[in-house]
């Protein structure tokens, strides 16, 4: 069980810092295409801004934000962003995410429903792999009474 | 001002090693996590330096941002896991 | 060699000053919290400048306005991070060095 940090100077920054942190996500994942970045990256900095709201304030301030069940909800529906698109693909007669043939479906030319394909695909990724990380750190948050008595952590003598 | 620039890196390179000697021998967990946040930093610098050298710039600025906003969220969560009751 | 080159290279180069005597201090101080405060004020001021010297090296352009926005970022997000470890510590139950430590 994480508890709630009792400082004022911690829970400030950290409630500055947090929009800030997902919007920085967010244009990491649209311009994957042109620098560095791309869905699975993107997906980590969402991802590390939650978990600093969770170290930050608590086990049950975040979990009263973003509960288990939207958590399931949001990586299912990361999948079937990723998959639909594909399988949308398929539906048109073209191979799997072969996002030329959904021009037609877009009104644009080929060369542009590729690119907003990709961009379709980066964002379920994105949405994917942040609700993951929060997931697993969830499940290690509620494992136990072994977090104040640390094996390896020794006092300076 | 290129070489400068090389000079600037080699000087962090070789404070990064001097770090190290605290991260390695400071007695206690604590002095490790201010060596590791300490060895974070100047990696940042380092990175922006190899920026300028190569003239891609744009890259690397990204590169930068993202290792100096995980450096700050790993050090808040190493001292508040490593924490002993008295 | 213009005058904004001129104004990076001072800036780099203090910099890298502060940085070496921040280290210089992790090394050689006493006690862990007068490491801290070597490296949590040092290693801030330090970065701080070197990102303002690399600004004024990138020319007015959208990379001077990023390298602006980290170098904000590291002025506020280090302190905080020095200031959770030193209260982390503090409430295992680290002792402060006293004169009494010197004379043994």
């Amino acid at each position: 069980m994480i508890h709630n940090s009792t400082d004022v100077i911690i829970k400030t920054v950290a409630r500055i810092f947090i929009p800030f942190i997902q919007l920085y996500a967010l244009y990491v994942i649209m311009h994957g295409h042109y620098s560095p970045g791309g869905g699975f990256q993107g997906g980590v900095i969402l991802g590390a801004s939650l978990i600093l709201l969770l170290i930050t304030h608590g086990e049950r301030v975040a979990m009263q934000r973003i509960s288990e069940n939207w958590i399931t909800i949001l990586f299912s529906l990361g999948v079937l962003i990723y998959a639909g698109i594909g399988t949308l693909c398929l539906f048109f007669g073209g191979n799997f995410l072969d996002y030329g043939v959904l021009a037609p479906l877009l009104h644009v030319s080929p060369a542009a429903a590729r690119s907003l394909g990709i961009l379709g695909v980066e964002i379920g990724v994105g949405i994917a792999v942040m609700s993951v990380m929060v997931s697993i750190f969830y499940n290690i948050a509620r494992s136990g009474p072994y977090r104040n008595k640390g094996t390896t952590a020794r006092r300076e003598s | 001002m290129i070489d400068f620039l090389y000079g600037i890196g080699f000087g962090l390179c070789f404070l990064v090693l001097v770090v190290l000697y605290r991260g390695i021998f400071g007695p206690g967990v604590y002095n490790r996590i201010a060596a590791v946040s300490a060895v974070g930093t100047k990696t940042l610098i380092i990175l922006l330096i190899m920026g300028f050298i190569y003239n891609r710039v744009d890259m690397f600025i990204d590169i930068s941002m993202v290792y100096a906003l995980l450096n700050f969220v790993g050090t808040l969560a190493a001292a508040k896991y490593l924490e002993m009751e008295k | 060699m213009n005058f904004w080159h001129v104004l990076s290279i001072l800036f780099l180069s203090g910099g890298l000053f502060f940085f070496a005597t921040a280290t210089l201090g992790l090394l050689r101080f006493p006690d862990f919290y007068t490491r801290l405060h070597a490296t949590g004020k040092g290693d801030t001021l330090a970065v701080f400048l070197c990102l303002i010297g690399l600004a004024f090296y990138a020319g007015f352009s959208l990379s001077c306005l990023k390298i602006i926005f980290i170098a904000v970022f590291m002025f506020l997000a280090q302190p905080t991070a020095t200031h959770a470890i030193s209260r982390a510590a503090m409430k295992s139950g680290v002792t402060p060095w006293t004169k009494e430590d010197a004379t043994k």
